[in-house]
C-alpha cells in the first residue's frame, strides 16, 4: 500500500512537471505582431518611422555630402580640432575613401529606410481598413520611398532596386538609368493619389507627401536627366513645373526668413516637402556647427556650440547683390547682438572674453602649415571663416543635444520657379501658367523681387546658377547643381593649399560603401573606386 | 485523477504547493521496539563533554542526542549498534551488548572538514572530485575594506581575475579563465550560487557572513548548472551553527583610505612659466592670480567602517541564525559613499525523527549610496586650469563656457553642484524543504523569491556646468526587478561493497522580470532646495524638458532538468556524468532548449599498491573531464520576437500637428537565435607530498565557445532594415594551465609559516567572427575621443588574435623639428594627422601570466599573513596619458610635469598611437594582516582577535599611468581613458570576537 502510494505520487509529480515546460513569456512594455497595428493611430504611428528616420541624418550628415563637397560649406580644422579622421577634409578635396563614415552612414539611412517602406507596404496590404484607405497609405508609402530612391540615386548612382521585403536574395547594382526610371515610374503611378495642399490639410499634409511634391521631385529628375540617364527631359521638366505653379495655394512668402525660421511650419505657403525638427525631433544642428559660439549669449542662447563650419570667400562673394535680404543671413565683419527685427543693434557690440576688442569675423581661410586644411586655433584664427544665421539659432536650443527646432525645406516654390527658368535656357520651350507668358526673365525677378533687390536684365546659365547660389545656400543641393553645370571639379585653392582636390570625373557619384561590399557579395563598386 | 487536474493549471504558488503535499505524503510515523534503556556522556579528546552529538541505532532511525552536559539517554536492543556521530568529528560505532553504561571519546575529524567541498546540488569530499575545483575557506579570504564577494578571492585562485578600481559603488569585473564572450556585463562574469539559491544577487552577502566559497572551473563541474554557468560557477556558504552550540560573534573594523598615487600636473606658477618660457600667454579670463590644486580639492581621506554581529544556535532538531551587517564606505573622492546593511536569519529545522528538515531564510539589504558624474569629474582634475580660483568674488562657482580644449567644466563644480543618489533594497526569501525517503534517497525542494527595488534620483542644480542655465534639472528612476527560482531534486546515495554510486536528479524553474518601472526628467525651479524631492514643483516650458525614461519591461524564464550520475570503485577510480537540458524563452521558438553534456573521470592513483613504495607521496589523483555549459545572457531577452516599439535616437515625427512617437520594429528580430556553448576539456593532476604537508594541482585546459552571441553583428541594409542584428556567429578560445600550490614550509611547536603560491596562464584567441550567412570580417571597438579623434575605433576584434588586440596608429618617433611622425598604411613616414586607414594591429591586452603568492605565520598567539600578487605580460593603452601630453594647448589646460620635457613644437603629441601603449605587468602586495588572538580564561568569551591590515602596500610596474590594475573584462579591456578611478591605499584595524 505504501508503495502504491509512493509511486502514484511520482507519477503525479511527473504530470505537473510535464506541463511545467512552457517558455512563452508576455511581452508588457512593447508592441508584438498579434497587437499591433490594430487602430488607426497605430498605423499613423507606424507610418511615422519613415519621417523620423528620414529627420534623423538628413540634417547633418546627409547634408554635409552635399555640401561640404562644394563651395559652399567647408570645416577646417583648428590645430587639429575637427580633424576627425580626415572626414571633412576628403569631402572638400573629394578625396573620400570607400569606408568614410557619411558615405557608410547615409547608405544604411538610405536603404533602412527603403526596407521600412517596403515592410509598410506589406502591413498596409493585409491590414483591415478600408480600400480608400489603404489606396491613400499605399501612395503615402511609396511617394516616400521614392524619396530615399531619389537621395541615393542622386549620392551614389548605381544601387540596386529592392521592391519587396523580406528581402530573399542580396540584389547587385541597377545602372542609375534603371533607378532613375523606378522612381519615375512610382511617382507617375501614385502622383494622382496624393492629396493635394489646400486651406483645410495644410498642417496634416506638413511634412508628408503631396501631388505638389511629385511633381517637384519629377521636375528635378527631368531636369537633371542628362546627368542621371544621358537623355534630355526639359521639356518633362516645365510640364511638372506648371502642374505645382497652377496650384494657388503654394506662393513665394513675402519674408525669406520665414522659411527657414525657427518656428517655420504649415504656415509657410511656399514650402513643398520639408522635413519638420523640433527640440524632440533630433537631427538638425546647423547653430551648432555653423554658427559662431562666441556670439551665442547675445543671441540669447546659453549654449557652447562648436567653432567648425564656415563659407568659401567665393561662394560669399557671389552675394553681390544690393538690398538683397539674402545678403544680411551671413555674420561677417564686426559682429553686434541682434536687435527685435533680427538686424545688428550697432549700440551693442560683442567683444572677445575678458577684453574690448570686438569679434570680426573675416571671410579668408588662411592655411597655417604643419596641420592638413587647419586654419590654426588663435582668437584671430577662431573667427576666419563667414557663418550663417539662416537658419535662425533655435534660443531653446539646450546643450545636451544642441539641437535647432528650423525645419528644412526639401523642395520649395522658388525651387520649382528657377527649376523651370533653367529648363527653358536649356533648350524647353517657355510655357504660360494662370494667363502669365512665364520666362526664365520673368521667374528670376519674382525671386529678386521677393529677396528685395534690383530685378535682373538679362538671364544666361551662369548667371542662373549664381541666382540658385544665393536662393539655396545652405539647403543641400548645391552638389547636384554643380555637377549638373559641370563645375563639381573647380578648385579654388585656399590660401597656403598644399593639399589638392581629386578632379575624377568619376567622383561625381560616391562609392558603394566598404562594409556594404563585404557584406553583400553581389554588389560592385563604383567605377574609379 | 482531482488533484491532476488542479496541477494543469499553471502558477507558480500551486506548483509549489503541490510539491510540499508530496513530501508530506512520503513522510512516514516512527514506530518502537521493546529494548533497555542506556546512557552516557559522549567527551572529546581534551575530555570536555560534548553537547549535540547525535546517537542512533544502526539500521533503525531512532536517535538521540547528548544534551548540554554531554549526556545521553537512548532504548536500545542487546544487539544493537549504536552510531556516535558529529559535524566534524570521527564517527564511533559501539555494541551494545551487556552494557547499560557507554561513554564515548570522539576525536576531531580535521581531515574531513577540510576536504568537504560544495558542489553543485551537494557535497563531496575533495578525494572524489574529477574537475577542477578550488576551495577557499573564509580564514584564507582577502581582508580590508570587501564590499563584494569577488574581492575576497582576489589573487587567491589561479585563473580567477578579479579588477576593481577605488570607487566604492563600482562592481569588480571578474573573469574566470580568459574572456569568452562577446557581451559585457553579466554575460562574462562567473554565475553566483548563494546557500543553493541559483543567481542570487551578491549584493546581499556580507562578507563577514560567508563561511566558504568553491570555485567551480571547468564544464564538467558547471554543467550542472548548464545555461549560466559557462564562465564558472561561484559557490558561497554561509556561516551556520554546529551541533548543539549557541553562537555570538562580532566583526568590526575602521578603515582609513587615501589616494596612493596621482598624475603630477603643474601647479599655476609653473605652468605660467612653462608658457612663458614658449612665448605664449594665458586668456586673461583664465588667469585670475590663483593657485588651485585640483585634485586635492576633490580628493578627500576615506573613512569606512564596518560591523557585524552574528548569532545563532543548534538544538537537537533545529538550528537558527540571524545576522546584521553594517557597512559605511566612504570613497576618495569628494561626495562618493555607499552605506548598506544586511540583515539575515534563518531557522531549520528537523520533523518526523530527522526524516523532513524544513528550513527558511530570510535576507534583506539596504543601500543608499552617492556619487558623481564621474568622467567629467575624473578628466576636469587632471585638465582644468590651476590658474583660476573655483569660485568667483560673489562665491559663485566659476566657470569660462567659452574655453575650448580639454578642461572646460570646472571640476568641483561638477562635484558639489551634480548629486548622484540611489537607494535599493533587496529581499531573498528561501524556503527550503528536504525529506529523507528511504535510506540513501533525499528529496530537496527549494522555493525562492528576490525583489530588488531601485531608486535613482539625480539633480543638477542652478549653478551646474552640466545642466547650463535651465535652473536645475532632477531625474528620477524608479525601478523593481523580481526574481523567482523553484527547484526540486532526488539524491539517491548507495554504497554496496567497494561500489559507490551517487545519483542526482532534477527540476529547476526561474523567472526574472526586470525594469517594471518608470523615470522622469524635468528643469526649471523657483530655487535649489528641494533637490529632486519635489518634481511636481518644476516649471518646464516645452514638451522637450520633460523626458521620460525608455526602458522596458524584460521577462526570461529558464526551465531546466538535469541528472547526475557520480560512481566511484574502491575510492580510487572516480567517474562523473551530467547532462542537463535547458530551456530559455530568450531564443527563437525552434532553439529554446540546448543539451549540456558533461563526463570526467578520476584516478586516485595513491590508492594504488605500487604507490605504497612511494611514501613521499601523500596523495596523487589524475583527472580529466569534458563538458558543455551554456550562456544566455547580456542580450535582449526579446531579440528572437518581432517587437514594435521606438528607436532610440528617431523616435518622434509630426502628426497633424503635433510631436508624436513613431512606433515600429525595433530590431532585425532573429528567430533563429540560439544557445551560446562552451565546451572544456579540463586535465589536472592532484598531488600531496610528505604526508600532505605540501599538496597542489595542475590544471591544463581548453574551452572553446561557439555561436557567440552579439548583439551588434553587421548586415547589409539591403536586405534588412537595421544595419546591426543579435546572432550567432563565431568562435572563441582560451587555452592555459593552472597551477597551485599549498605548501607547510616550517612547522615547530610554537612557529608555523604556510605559503601558497598559484600561477595562471591563458592564451585567448577569437577563432572566427563569421558562418554561412554572417560574414564579418573585424569588429571596430574602443572610441575613446580625444582632440580632433572623435570617431576614431583604437581596438579590433579579428579572427587570429585576442579579445582587446589593439588597431593604433604606428609611431615612428619624433622627426627633426621636434614633431611626432607615424608610419602610414602605405609605409611612408608622416607627420600630419594619419587617417583611420593607417591604424595597425600592435599587441593585445590578454595577460600572459596571472600569479598570486599567499603566506601566513602563526607563532603562538600571533598571526600574519601577506598576498603578493600581480600580472605580466599584458598591455594597457595610456590614452589619459596621450591626452595630458598636449603642449601646444598648454593654455587652454593644464599639463603634466612629464610634459615639460616634450617639444613645444609637437603639434602631433596628443595623438593616440602605439607610442603610448605600454606594458601593464606589475606586482602588488596586496594585502597584509597582523592579528593577535586573546584567549581569555572565562567560558563565555571564546575568543578575541585584533588585527591591522594594510591594503595595496606597494606595487611595482613600468606602467606610468596611475595604477596598472585596469579593468580586464568587457569587450574593451586595457583601456585607460580618463575614466579611472584613482587608486588608494588602505589601513584598516578590526576586532573579531566570538563568545
Amino acid at each position: 500500500m505504501k508503495k502504491f502510494i509512493i509511486l502514484f505520487n511520482i507519477l503525479a509529480c511527473l504530470v505537473v512537471l510535464e506541463s511545467c515546460s512552457k517558455l512563452d513569456v508576455d511581452v508588457e512594455s512593447q508592441y508584438v505582431k498579434d497587437n499591433f497595428p490594430v487602430t488607426n493611430s497605430d498605423y499613423a504611428a507606424l507610418f511615422g518611422t519613415m519621417y523620423s528616420n528620414l529627420s534623423s541624418q538628413y540634417g547633418v550628415p546627409y547634408w554635409r555630402m552635399q555640401e561640404l563637397s562644394t563651395d559652399a560649406a567647408i570645416i577646417p580644422a583648428r590645430d587639429g580640432n575637427f580633424d576627425d579622421g580626415g572626414q571633412y577634409r576628403q569631402l572638400h578635396y573629394h578625396t573620400w575613401t570607400i569606408d568614410h563614415p557619411n558615405v557608410r552612414d547615409i547608405w544604411q539611412w538610405g536603404f533602412g529606410g527603403i526596407n521600412n517602406c517596403n515592410r509598410l507596404i506589406n502591413l498596409t496590404n493585409e491590414s483591415a481598413v478600408s480600400a480608400a484607405s489603404k489606396t491613400a497609405s499605399l501612395a503615402e508609402v511609396r511617394a516616400m520611398r521614392a524619396l530615399y530612391y531619389y537621395f541615393m540615386m542622386d549620392l551614389y548612382g548605381n544601387v540596386p532596386i529592392i521592391d519587396t521585403f523580406p528581402v530573399s536574395t542580396l540584389p547587385g547594382n541597377q545602372t542609375r538609368e534603371k533607378v532613375f526610371e523606378f522612381i519615375e515610374k512610382e511617382l507617375l503611378a501614385v502622383v494622382s493619389q496624393l492629396p493635394v495642399k489646400d486651406n483645410n490639410n495644410r498642417v496634416l499634409v506638413y511634412g508628408r507627401p503631396t501631388q505638389a511634391m511629385a511633381y517637384a521631385l519629377l521636375e528635378k529628375m527631368y531636369l537633371n536627366a542628362e546627368v542621371y540617364t544621358g537623355k534630355i527631359r526639359y521639356n518633362d521638366a516645365v510640364t511638372m513645373a506648371d502642374q505645382i505653379l497652377k496650384n494657388s495655394n503654394y506662393a513665394l512668402d513675402a519674408k525669406y526668413s520665414d522659411i527657414f525660421d525657427v518656428n517655420n511650419g504649415p504656415q509657410v505657403n511656399e514650402t513643398i516637402f520639408a522635413i519638420p525638427y523640433d527640440q524632440q525631433i533630433p537631427g538638425n544642428q546647423i547653430t551648432r556647427f555653423g554658427f559662431y559660439p562666441a556670439l551665442a549669449a547675445s543671441y540669447g542662447i546659453n549654449v557652447g556650440f562648436s567653432i567648425a563650419m564656415s563659407t568659401t570667400p567665393e561662394y560669399y562673394n557671389r552675394f553681390n547683390l544690393t538690398n538683397d535680404i539674402r545678403n544680411s543671413f551671413w555674420l561677417i565683419g564686426k559682429q553686434y547682438a541682434p536687435d527685435a527685427n533680427r538686424k545688428p543693434d550697432l549700440s551693442k557690440p560683442v567683444f572677445v572674453a575678458g577684453t574690448t576688442t570686438q569679434i570680426e569675423i573675416t571671410p579668408d581661410l588662411i592655411l597655417k602649415p604643419g596641420k592638413p586644411m587647419d586654419l590654426g586655433n588663435t582668437v584671430a584664427d577662431q573667427a576666419k571663416g563667414v557663418r550663417s544665421v539662416k537658419y535662425w539659432p533655435d534660443v531653446n536650443a539646450i546643450q545636451a543635444t544642441r539641437l535647432n527646432g528650423n525645419d528644412m525645406p526639401v523642395l520649395r516654390l522658388a525651387d520649382v520657379m528657377l527649376m523651370k527658368a533653367e529648363a527653358i535656357l536649356r533648350g524647353a520651350a517657355a510655357t504660360t501658367v494662370n494667363g502669365e507668358l512665364q520666362t526664365p526673365l520673368l521667374l528670376v525677378n519674382k525671386i529678386r523681387s521677393r529677396a528685395g533687390t534690383t530685378a535682373a536684365t538679362t538671364v544666361t546659365l551662369s548667371t542662373l546658377l549664381d541666382e540658385r547660389a544665393r536662393e539655396f545656400s545652405w539647403e543641400a543641393w548645391r552638389r547636384n547643381d554643380l555637377i549638373r553645370f559641370g563645375q563639381f571639379e573647380t578648385e579654388y585653392p585656399l590660401p597656403n593649399d598644399v593639399l589638392s582636390m581629386n578632379k575624377d570625373l568619376t567622383r561625381r557619384i560616391y562609392p558603394i560603401p566598404a562594409n556594404e561590399l563585404k557584406l553583400n557579395t553581389n554588389l560592385k563598386q563604383n567605377p574609379g573606386y | 485523477m482531482k488533484s491532476n487536474y488542479k496541477f494543469i493549471s499553471l502558477s507558480f504558488l500551486k506548483r509549489w504547493q503541490c510539491l510540499a503535499m508530496l513530501m508530506l505524503l512520503f513522510a512516514l510515523n516512527s514506530y518502537s521496539q521493546s529494548s533497555k534503556l542506556i546512557t552516557g556522556k559522549v567527551i572529546d579528546e581534551t575530555n570536555q563533554s560534548i553537547p549535540g552529538v547525535t546517537i542512533r541505532i544502526k539500521g533503525g532511525n531512532i536517535g538521540t542526542s547528548t544534551n548540554s552536559d554531554g549526556f545521553y539517554s537512548i532504548q536500545a536492543k542487546s544487539t544493537d549498534m549504536l552510531v556516535f556521530s558529529m559535524l566534524g568529528g570521527i564517527t564511533r560505532e559501539v555494541n551494545v551488548g551487556n552494557q547499560t553504561k557507554i561513554n564515548v571519546t570522539i576525536m576531531p575529524d580535521n581531515q574531513t572538514l577540510k576536504d568537504v567541498v560544495v558542489i553543485g546540488y551537494g557535497t563531496a569530499n575533495k578525494k572524489d572530485l574529477t574537475g577542477a575545483v578550488t576551495s577557499i575557506k573564509s580564514e584564507e579570504f582577502n581582508q580590508g575594506v570587501m564590499v563584494n564577494p569577488a574581492q575576497l578571492l582576489q589573487g587567491k585562485v589561479a585563473g580567477l581575475n578579479v579588477t576593481k578600481s577605488g570607487d566604492p559603488n563600482a562592481k569588480p569585473s571578474t573573469i574566470l579563465r580568459g574572456p569568452s564572450t562577446l557581451r559585457e556585463g553579466a554575460a562574462q562574469e562567473p554565475f553566483y550560487v548563494i546557500d543553493g539559491v541559483p543567481g542570487a544577487s551578491i549584493d546581499l552577502l556580507a562578507p563577514s557572513d560567508i563561511e566558504n566559497i568553491d570555485i567551480l572551473k571547468d564544464a564538467s563541474s558547471t554543467a550542472i548548472y548548464g545555461s549560466r554557468a559557462a564562465n564558472g560557477v561561484i559557490i558561497v556558504t554561509t556561516k551556520r551553527s554546529k551541533n548543539g552550540q549557541s553562537r555570538l560573534s562580532y566583526n568590526g573594523y575602521a578603515a582609513v583610505e587615501k589616494v596612493s598615487k596621482k598624475y603630477d600636473m603643474l601647479s599655476a606658477p609653473e605652468l605660467r612659466q612653462y608658457l612663458a618660457d614658449n612665448k605664449q600667454t594665458l586668456n586673461s579670463v583664465d588667469d585670475d592670480g590663483s593657485d588651485t590644486n585640483w585634485q586635492s580639492l576633490l580628493e578627500k581621506t576615506g573613512y569606512s567602517q564596518n560591523h557585524n554581529v552574528s548569532f545563532g544556535g543548534s538544538g537537537q532538531a533545529s538550528d537558527y541564525g540571524a545576522s546584521v551587517n553594517y557597512l559605511d564606505n566612504q570613497g576618495i573622492l569628494k561626495n562618493t559613499s555607499l552605506k548598506r546593511t544586511i540583515v539575515r536569519g534563518y531557522l531549520n529545522q528537523k520533523f518526523f525523527n530527522d526524516r523532513l528538515k524544513l528550513g527558511l531564510t530570510v535576507t534583506n539589504s539596504n543601500s543608499k549610496s552617492s556619487d558623481i558624474y564621474q568622467s567629467q569629474a575624473l578628466s576636469n582634475m587632471l585638465f582644468y586650469l590651476p590658474t583660476v580660483s573655483p569660485f568667483n568674488a560673489d562665491g559663485t562657482y566659476k566657470e569660462n563656457y567659452n574655453r575650448t580644449g580639454s578642461g572646460t567644466r570646472n571640476p568641483l563644480s561638477i562635484v558639489d553642484n551634480n548629486d548622484i543618489d540611489n537607494l535599493n533594497n533587496k529581499t531573498l526569501i528561501n524556503g527550503m524543504a528536504q525529506l529523507n525517503i528511504i535510506d540513501g534517497l533525499k528529496f530537496t525542494a527549494s522555493v525562492s523569491s528576490q525583489r530588488d527595488q531601485n531608486n535613482y534620483s539625480t539633480y543638477l542644480n542652478s549653478q551646474s556646468g552640466l545642466a547650463r542655465g535651465v535652473n536645475g534639472q532632477a531625474q528620477k528612476i524608479d525601478v523593481l526587478n523580481k526574481s523567482q527560482v523553484l527547484e526540486g531534486y532526488f539524491n539517491y546515495d548507495k554504497t554496496f561493497g567497494k561500489h559507490s554510486l551517487k545519483l542526482l536528479g532534477g527540476y529547476s524553474w526561474q523567472e526574472d522580470r526586470t525594469n517594471d518601472g518608470f523615470g522622469v526628467t524635468t528643469q526649471n525651479f523657483s530655487n535649489d532646495n528641494l533637490g529632486y524631492n519635489n518634481l511636481f514643483l518644476s516649471n518646464p516650458s516645452l514638451l522637450s524638458q520633460i523626458a521620460f525614461n525608455n526602458a522596458p519591461i524584460s521577462t526570461l524564464r529558464l526551465i531546466s532538468y538535469y541528472g547526475r550520475v557520480q560512481y566511484n570503485y574502491n575510492e580510487k577510480y572516480l567517474l562523473q556524468a551530467s547532462l542537463r537540458n535547458d530551456g530559455s524563452s530568450a531564443f527563437g521558438r525552434n532553439n529554446r532548449w540546448g543539451l549540456f553534456p558533461a563526463v570526467s573521470a578520476g584516478w586516485r592513483i595513491i590508492g594504488e599498491d605500487f604507490m605504497k613504495a612511494v611514501p613521499v607521496i601523500s596523495d596523487l589523483k589524475l583527472r580529466a573531464g569534458y563538458g558543455v555549459s551554456g550562456n544566455s545572457l547580456g542580450f535582449d531577452a526579446f531579440s528572437s520576437l518581432l517587437i514594435y516599439g521606438t528607436l532610440s535616437g528617431s523616435n518622434k515625427f509630426l502628426n497633424n500637428g503635433n510631436i508624436s512617437n513613431a512606433i515600429g520594429p525595433v530590431r532585425n528580430e532573429n528567430p533563429d537565435l540560439k544557445w551560446e556553448s562552451t565546451a572544456t576539456t579540463n586535465i589536472g593532476l592532484d598531488f600531496g607530498l610528505f604526508k600532505d604537508r605540501i599538496s597542489g594541482s595542475v590544471d591544463f585546459y581548453i574551452k572553446e565557445t561557439s555561436d557567440l552571441i552579439y548583439d551588434r553583428y553587421e548586415v547589409s541594409t539591403t536586405q534588412f532594415f537595421l544595419p546591426t542584428i543579435t546572432a550567432n556567429v563565431g568562435k572563441i578560445k582560451n587555452t592555459g594551465v593552472e597551477f597551485t600550490l599549498n605548501a607547510v614550509a616550517v612547522k615547530t611547536n610554537n612557529f608555523k609559516w604556510t605559503t601558497s603560491p598559484n600561477l595562471a596562464t591563458n592564451k585567448n584567441k577569437v577563432v572566427t567572427l563569421s558562418d554561412d550567412f554572417y560574414k564579418i570580417a573585424a569588429i571596430q571597438t574602443a572610441q575613446l575621443g580625444g582632440k580632433g579623434q572623435s570617431g576614431n575605433f583604437s581596438q579590433l576584434i579579428q579572427p587570429g588574435y585576442a579579445l582587446g588586440t589593439f588597431n593604433l596608429w604606428n609611431y615612428a618617433g619624433k622627426n627633426a623639428a621636434g614633431v611626432s611622425t607615424y608610419i602610414n598604411a602605405a609605409g611612408q613616414t608622416i607627420a600630419t594627422q594619419p587617417l583611420t586607414t593607417d591604424a595597425k594591429i600592435a599587441g593585445d591586452a590578454q595577460p600572459k601570466l596571472i600569479y598570486g603568492w599567499a603566506n601566513s605565520f602563526n607563532y603562538k598567539n600571533w598571526d600574519m599573513n601577506f598576498l603578493v600578487r600581480g600580472v605580466l605580460g599584458n598591455k594597457i593603452l595610456n590614452a589619459t596619458a596621450a591626452s595630458l601630453n598636449n603642449p601646444a594647448d598648454a593654455k587652454l589646460q593644464n599639463i603634466p610635469r612629464s610634459t615639460l620635457g616634450e617639444s613645444f613644437n609637437d603639434i602631433n603629441a596628443y595623438l593616440i598611437s602605439d607610442r603610448y601603449l605600454e606594458s601593464g605587468s606589475y606586482l602588488r602586495l596586496d594585502n597584509a594582516t597582523v592579528g593577535y588572538t586573546i584567549k581569555p580564561k572565562t567560558p563565555s568569551i571564546k575568543a578575541i582577535r585584533l588585527y591591522v591590515t594594510a591594503n595595496n602596500l606597494f606595487v611595482i610596474t613600468n606602467y606610468t599611468g596611475i595604477d596598472p590594475e585596469i579593468n580586464i573584462g568587457g569587450l574593451t579591456p586595457g583601456i585607460d581613458n580618463n575614466n579611472y578611478y584613482p587608486k588608494t591605499r588602505t589601513f584598516s584595524f578590526g576586532v573579531s570576537a566570538s563568545f
